[in-house]
């Protein structure tokens, strides 16, 4: 039912916990699995290379860490990740990458922070769920 | 209004509006340079704060390492790749606007010689940082597109520092010794100077960032004897530096700490300072004249190179190359300080410099981003 499935994370609590759902899943169900992570913008207008360069190198360092963890979890499962860093709006790129590869499951977290993707559109998920083009599901962190 | 102050709060007046432009700057995703002006504009308009003297003497020494940044964060590789295409494009994009602007500013607007010069300088540059984050954004630094923008930007920038330093040095047997220990400096760098920052770059009192300081200190002084300016020097020096510099990400991050610390904020805080919102209030026509006159003689500058060039993206490219930010407030602050340009005509040039690194960029992104940039991947 769900052969190809594409996890969205920016890092936050709620993002990691639907990487691990995301990651079980896909071990159940034989699934061919992706992350998908999306870097800030870089800072429009600079006045010099270097403030290019180091916005760019702060943040593929912020999600190269992530990926690592992320790829020792999915070890320990069996499963293997195809891990995705892309630059700019994070509803706009997940949507898109989500329709041109064709995926089935959609799996992103409730509540993301407002580093990456929050900040972008207010709430991220309710306009991924609204614009997938696929199958959504929101996974939250359980309450305590 | 706020009449005389404590030159402490002065200081913590100016520095707590930098910290608040840093912050809004990570929380927009938009350059440091830009929300530092604006700062500076609002402290300066609303609290009535002129630059004290130490700002001043920080805020030029600020814009004289941002050239040497500059020059450093040319990739000679590129340039040397894509030599004529860029050459052509780099040439034209500097010189079209330049003779434009002059003209217009001298034999229209009534500006004297000198100011008009300036307003030339200031108004034909492209900036390669506005350009090389959205190569970067788009995923097109690798590409012919690419390469062949940023190498054009290179040779404008190249071509507004030396107008810069040719146009307003005042030659006498004096500028043959800024001359000659410029030349020497320059010839010896590439081979001396890694050694000593290879020396010294494990050091925690960092002498080899004192010796770059040292170093464009003399520049500055020897400019100064020979009535000349530093920043052509300067600039070859971080040219002729650059791959030594690409090399060691130390250095490049111990030194761009220092310039987005202690300097380039006071350069462009008081670069806004200067700014009059009244003065640009009476002069917006003329703002848009100079805005239309820049984005018009770009295209004539470099939209038929583009179009042999680089099909099918010429529009985007002379987009792209009607951006400016660095050296057009450079050249604008130079004009204010050695008395070209007055206060009305430093606010007009300030804002077009601004408003050309904000409006060509989006236009070019959102209208005419190349639809496949694999056709330009080499």
């Amino acid at each position: 039912m769900w052969n190809k499935i594409l996890i969205a994370n920016d890092g936050s609590e709620d993002a990691m916990e639907a990487v691990r759902t995301g990651l079980r899943l896909a071990k159940q169900l034989g699934s061919e699995i992706h992350i998908i992570s999306i870097e800030e913008e870089l800072p429009l207008y600079a006045a010099t290379v270097g403030e290019v360069e180091e916005a760019e190198r702060e943040s593929n360092g912020y999600f190269q860490k992530l990926n690592k963890e992320i790829s020792e979890f999915a070890e320990s499962l069996g499963v293997k990740p195809i891990m995705h860093i892309i630059r700019g709006h994070a509803v706009e790129k997940v949507v898109k990458f989500a329709t041109d590869e064709k995926f089935d499951l959609l799996i992103i977290g409730f509540m993301g922070h407002s580093k990456i993707f929050g900040r972008v559109m207010g709430s991220t998920a309710q306009n991924l769920i609204r614009l997938s083009p696929c199958t959504t599901l929101v996974v939250k962190v359980p309450l305590k | 209004m706020i009449k005389v102050l404590d030159p402490n709060l002065i200081a913590l007046i100016i520095l707590t509006a930098i910290f608040i432009a840093s912050v809004i700057s990570i929380r927009f995703a938009i350059s440091v340079a830009i929300i530092e002006i604006a700062m500076g504009a609002i402290v300066g308009n609303i609290f009535q704060i002129q630059p004290p003297d130490w700002m001043i003497f920080l805020a030029n020494f600020g814009s004289i390492l941002l050239t040497f940044l500059a020059g450093a964060e040319v990739d000679p590789k590129v340039m040397k790749e894509k030599f004529k295409e860029s050459m052509l494009i780099g040439v034209f994009s500097f010189a079209a606007p330049f003779v434009a602007t002059l003209l217009y500013c001298h034999y229209v607007a009534k500006w004297d010689l000198k100011a008009a010069e300036i307003a030339g300088c200031a108004l034909s540059t492209t900036s390669l940082a506005v350009v090389y984050a959205v190569l970067v954004e788009t995923g097109l630094t690798k590409t012919k597109l690419g390469k062949i923008i940023m190498a054009s930007c290179f040779i404008t920038d190249i071509e507004t520092v030396a107008a810069l330093s040719i146009l307003f040095s005042d030659y006498n047997w004096k500028s043959f010794i800024f001359i000659a220990v410029s030349v020497v400096l320059i010839l010896i760098a590439p081979k001396l100077f890694p050694k000593i920052f290879k020396k010294y770059e494990e050091r925690a009192i960092e002498p080899d960032v004192k010796f770059i300081i040292v170093i464009l200190f003399i520049f500055i002084y020897i400019a100064n004897i020979g009535a000349g300016h530093a920043v052509l020097p300067v600039f070859v020096l971080g040219l002729v530096l650059s791959n030594s510099f690409r090399q060691n990400i130390v250095l490049q991050r111990k030194l761009r700490t220092l310039a987005f610390v202690m300097f380039t904020p006071f350069f462009f805080m008081r670069g806004g300072m200067v700014i009059s919102f009244k003065e640009l209030g009476l002069a917006m026509g003329l703002l848009g004249i100079l805005f239309g006159l820049k984005i018009v003689t770009k295209f004539i500058g470099v939209y038929p190179f583009a179009r042999k060039y680089l099909k099918g993206s010429q529009v985007y490219t002379t987009l792209l190359m009607s951006t400016g930010l660095t050296f057009g407030t450079i050249s604008s602050i130079y004009g204010f300080e050695h008395g070209f340009i007055n206060k009305t005509q430093f606010s007009v040039l300030v804002t077009v410099v601004i408003l050309t690194a904000v409006i060509p960029t989006f236009i070019a992104q959102k209208f005419f981003h190349p639809k496949d940039t694999l056709d330009f991947i080499e």
